[in-house]
């Protein structure tokens, strides 16, 4: 009985967990659709005339409506827009009148590389400005950690990357003002991705990881003679990773967001400045697609972190009920049991 | 919260209206902005392009020739324009979508709780940014695209407020006298629902002037003449190593009204922040200077010092086998005006291979005494008086050590278990993992496995059952009685020759309690460990104490040995606490008798006998000196100057028992 059950609750848990992202994906998508609801000006007439190269006749601009699919009701096209765009098929954009959906996968490269890094950037300063903030006592250090993280999530992304053009690049000539090219261009839309969000991760960080460290457990390391740096990494990082985890998703999803500033500054061929350009020429289909790539992205980076805070946290695994049992037969192993019992919650169960 | 003390000279609350002030600034600021800008912002002189500052033109001027100032006050009338916009506009939307929300339940709430919550999730910029996208550029645009996506905070507080308020029987009472849903979601939870919404919304100017920067910075909010912030660092791009006052002002304003912003919501959200029990194990120059030691009431207290620990009161002298000597030692905690002591002038002694206990009501300071030896107190805690251990080879001064000499004698030479096992253990590492880490703390340990091994001998010692299996559980797996078994096998990893249980058996059911008692009492036999239990239950004290020490305020006013305690107790609070323990001896109705009265006083809340009040047998003049403990025998000590006098005399009257 016992191995059935589990599997239906392990696997119930995914089942919900894919159905409710696959909801919230597809209300995305919904609010991406009716966008064209918002539109003003009429796209077949834009398209008509990129093609044209002139303003267009009435004739050309409702042949671009049939061919566009634009005469159906807007749920049937909702419906068609949405089939082809899981295949990755956008439509053509109305600036350019090329497809959308390889342009996408050219620049979704750049795009996730400068996440990547700006991620690695923000987590590791983020961390260590946090666990500095939480460790050390109310005094100078701790304030200029304190101060300078704040203003590191205050500094608008376009300024933060002029002051670092005035510094790096014109007086001190160490990277190229803009661009993409060695590991030197890389420098700049690093820093401007990645500092405000280390600044905001080390604030969470430092509030968790400062609670964590006055729970009693804490005491009870001291009184077994633990060091300062075992106990925030064995006892306090851990116990105040759950909050942090989900702030890393949430950051990780911003950061994606934040290209389309970044890449937009330093001329990056990524999907943000794509999206801006989009945006600029309101080339509906490129908006869409782009604004459903990145806003996909920044929802499922949301919901791996909490799964990820699902994960590190054993009271949170369903299979690890209460139980109260001595003596155990030996193939009833910790981590593979599924008790029917419910969790009783650590702080309220009685004991 | 006691943290007020440590801020040197402004209030809280004063720190966050300071805070608050740049954006008071803000909006004076763009309120005034026709008044206060001495040129016309959009006026062009090409003449006077790209001008340094000057007494003319205090920040220069543009490549038109406009004037910078000018420019920079009134685009904070623009970002104020559209932030108060955006703000009436989300707030409105938000706070009635949410009260509906809460205030009908239901069906109805679940919808719009789902939208509330997809909307929170979803990244403003992308928002707004597809929103203008489609719409085109203009102020218009720009407010509907940024309310699109703040409206939702505010919805979800309000919603939160008023479905917290949807019970309560004051509704309940306004629709029994008549009122209609109208009446009361205007009348009775709309202002409630604002008044969260708008502190918040100080915290989202912030995120509100930076988002319409952003935009106009893209090109895709405010066009340009219009003087915007994000557009003046745009249009001064191209001069941007030329021309630094440009480049600085704008920047400098948006930083300052997002920065003030943050630091109002990051006041308002964590509140004032507690220092953390690490910072007391830090290195002392790490930290700020420790807490200065403000004069405590009686002026008699020492700190410590080698000769505090001989001077002692009591009879017995050092070098005789007492492991533990605690003498004057008073604790005291910050409070509104200075200190507070919870202990004081508390003297006790631990031979080895002996069992104190020290009994006493909630409050009584009994677990803060015991464990203000070993430096286990909130870093606030001030710990003065003197306790030496004599562990191992040579005599060592336990109050002021440093955190490097704890670590040399918590976990070697003594060994705690504390009250709460479920807190006291990391609810994310296995039971094994505490252990192990006991066990390589006191340089037992080796590879892995050996370690392992030297754990589940001391799992085994503690009668745990599969000791392999339980290392490999998480503390919330198991029950009360294993996890303290688990405490103690922490405890023991050091071999400790003196062991500190913090109310070993207080939460557990009878028969583990029972257990656990004969568990502790082998312990001391096998191998000799003294211990200090800390027990409210004084059938707990009497199977396992040698000795017992009764507090109560913050003193010890009776201790003794275990016979002599229960048998001739010659104080009267003592007396009490032994009288309302029920026995199986006693005639059936017999009712047990509780002591009148309320605890909780501190050391220092009375002038004379902290008891007295609550004493049976109390005078006038107990309440006026503080009563000493004087020795009525060899170990027997009480504070009662009624009773020690005459002891035998009265130990000899029967108590009185109501209803008897």
């Amino acid at each position: 009985m016992r191995a059935p059950e589990r599997l239906r609750s392990a696997g119930g848990r995914v089942a919900r967990w894919v159905v409710d992202t696959l909801g919230v994906l597809l209300a995305l998508s919904a609010g991406t659709f009716a966008l064209v609801l918002l539109a003003r000006g009429d796209p077949a007439a834009m398209l008509a005339a990129t093609r044209a190269g002139r303003p267009a006749t009435p004739e050309q601009v409702e042949a671009v409506r049939a061919e566009l699919g634009l005469d159906a009701p807007a749920p049937l096209r909702y419906l068609r827009w949405l089939a082809d765009a899981v295949t990755g098929d956008f439509g053509l954009s109305l600036r350019t009148n090329t497809p959308i959906g390889p342009e996408i996968a050219d620049r979704i490269g750049v795009t996730l590389g400068l996440v990547a890094g700006a991620a690695v950037l923000a987590l590791v300063l983020g961390v260590l400005v946090g666990v500095a903030g939480a460790v050390f006592e109310r005094g100078l250090l701790r304030g200029v950690l304190r101060t300078g993280a704040l203003l590191a999530t205050s500094v608008p992304a376009f300024w933060l990357s002029y002051l670092l053009v005035l510094v790096l690049a014109l007086r001190l000539g160490m990277v190229p003002t803009s661009g993409m090219a060695g590991p030197a261009t890389w420098v700049m839309p690093l820093a401007v991705l990645g500092l405000p969000a280390a600044g905001a991760l080390s604030r969470v960080v430092a509030v968790t990881l400062r609670e964590a460290l006055d729970r009693p457990y804490v005491l009870a390391a001291l009184a077994r003679g633990s060091r300062p740096a075992s106990i925030v990494l064995r006892d306090g990082l851990p116990n105040a990773a759950g909050p942090i985890l989900s702030v890393a998703g949430f950051t990780v999803g911003m950061l994606l967001v934040g290209t389309v500033v970044v890449e937009q500054i330093f001329g990056w061929p990524g999907l943000g400045a794509y999206f801006v350009k989009a945006a600029a020429a309101r080339d509906i289909p490129a908006l869409q697609a782009s604004a459903l790539v990145l806003g996909g992205g920044f929802i499922l980076a949301n919901r791996l972190a909490d799964v990820a805070q699902v994960l590190v946290d054993p009271r949170s695994r369903r299979d690890s009920g209460t139980r109260r049992r001595l003596p155990r037969p030996r193939w009833d192993r910790p981590g593979r049991r599924g008790t029917g019992e419910t969790t009783a919650h650590p702080r309220t169960g009685p004991t | 919260m006691n943290a007020g003390h440590r801020r040197r000279g402004i209030p809280a609350r004063l720190r966050s209206t300071l805070v608050a002030l740049p954006l008071l600034g803000f909006a004076i600021v763009g309120l005034l902005a026709p008044v206060l800008a001495p040129a016309d912002p959009t006026a062009n002189d090409l003449a006077a392009s790209l001008l340094p500052p000057s007494a003319e033109h205090l920040l220069g001027t543009d490549q038109l020739g406009r004037d910078q100032l000018s420019r920079l006050l009134h685009g904070a009338r623009i970002s104020l324009a559209v932030t108060a916009a955006v703000l009436a506009i989300s707030l409105t939307v938000g706070v009635v979508t949410g009260t509906i929300a809460g205030y009908l339940g239901g069906p109805v709430d679940r919808v719009i709780s789902r939208v509330i919550d997809m909307a929170v999730s979803l990244p403003g910029m992308l928002v707004a940014l597809a929103v203008i996208g489609v719409r085109g550029p203009g102020i218009e645009n720009l407010v509907i695209a940024v309310s699109l996506w703040a409206w939702a905070p505010y919805a979800r507080i309000a919603r939160a407020r008023v479905a917290g308020l949807r019970g309560s029987p004051h509704l309940d009472a306004l629709r029994l006298l008549g009122a209609g849903p109208g009446r009361i979601i205007g009348r009775h939870l709309l202002p409630p629902a604002l008044a969260p919404c708008l502190v918040y919304a100080s915290t989202d100017v912030g995120a509100i002037v930076l988002g319409v920067a952003t935009l106009s910075f893209l090109g895709l909010g405010i066009p340009p003449p219009d003087p915007e912030w994000g557009q003046l660092l745009i249009e001064g791009r191209p001069h941007l190593a030329s021309a630094w006052w440009l480049a600085y002002p704008p920047g400098i304003a948006i930083t300052a009204v997002v920065f003030a912003s943050n630091l109002l919501g990051e006041r308002l959200a964590t509140g004032d922040e507690r220092p953390s029990i690490l910072r007391w194990v830090l290195p002392a120059g790490l930290r700020a200077p420790a807490p200065r030691r403000s004069p405590a009431r009686p002026p008699t207290t020492v700190r410590p010092t080698a000769t505090s620990a001989t001077s002692a009161t009591s009879a017995t002298s050092g070098g005789d086998g007492t492991l533990l000597r605690v003498r004057d030692l008073s604790v005291s905690y910050p409070h509104r005006d200075g200190r507070r002591r919870v202990v004081a002038d508390v003297c006790y002694e631990v031979p080895r291979g002996h069992i104190l206990a020290v009994v006493g009501e909630t409050g009584s300071g009994k677990t803060t005494s015991v464990l203000a030896p070993f430096g286990l107190l909130d870093p606030t805690a001030l710990v003065i008086g003197s306790a030496t251990l004599e562990a191992g080879t040579h005599r060592r001064q336990l109050v002021g050590l440093t955190p490097p000499q704890r670590r040399q004698i918590n976990g070697r030479h003594v060994g705690v278990v504390f009250q709460d096992s479920l807190a006291a253990l990391n609810p994310l590492r296995t039971i094994g993992a505490h252990v192990d880490e006991a066990v390589r703390n006191t340089g037992r340990g080796g590879r892995r496995a050996t370690t392992r091994r030297v754990t589940e001998e001391l799992l085994r010692l503690v009668g745990l059952p599969d000791p392999v299996g339980i290392a490999r559980e998480f503390p919330h797996q198991l029950s009360g009685g294993m996890r303290q078994r688990a405490q103690l096998a922490i405890a023991l990893a050091g071999e400790p020759e003196l062991l500190v249980a913090d109310e070993p058996t207080s939460a557990l059911d009878v028969t583990v309690q029972a257990q656990l008692l004969d568990l502790l009492a082998r312990l001391r036999d096998e191998l000799g460990m003294a211990m200090i239990v800390v027990s409210h239950d004084l059938a707990v004290v009497t199977r396992l104490a040698d000795t017992v020490a009764v507090m109560y305020a913050g003193r010890i006013v009776e201790a003794g040995p275990l016979t002599t305690m229960v048998e001739n107790p010659v104080h009267p609070y003592t007396r009490g606490l032994l009288d309302a323990v029920p026995r199986p001896g006693t005639a059936p109705g017999t009712r047990f008798r509780t002591m009148p009265g309320r605890s909780g006083t501190g050391p220092d809340d009375a002038d004379g006998c902290a008891f007295a009040p609550r004493c049976p047998i109390a005078v006038p003049e107990c309440a006026q000196e503080q009563p000493t403990l004087l020795a009525l025998a060899p170990g027997h000590r009480s504070a009662c100057p009624r009773q020690s006098g005459n002891a035998t005399l009265v130990v000899g009257a029967a108590p009185e028992r109501d209803g008897a």
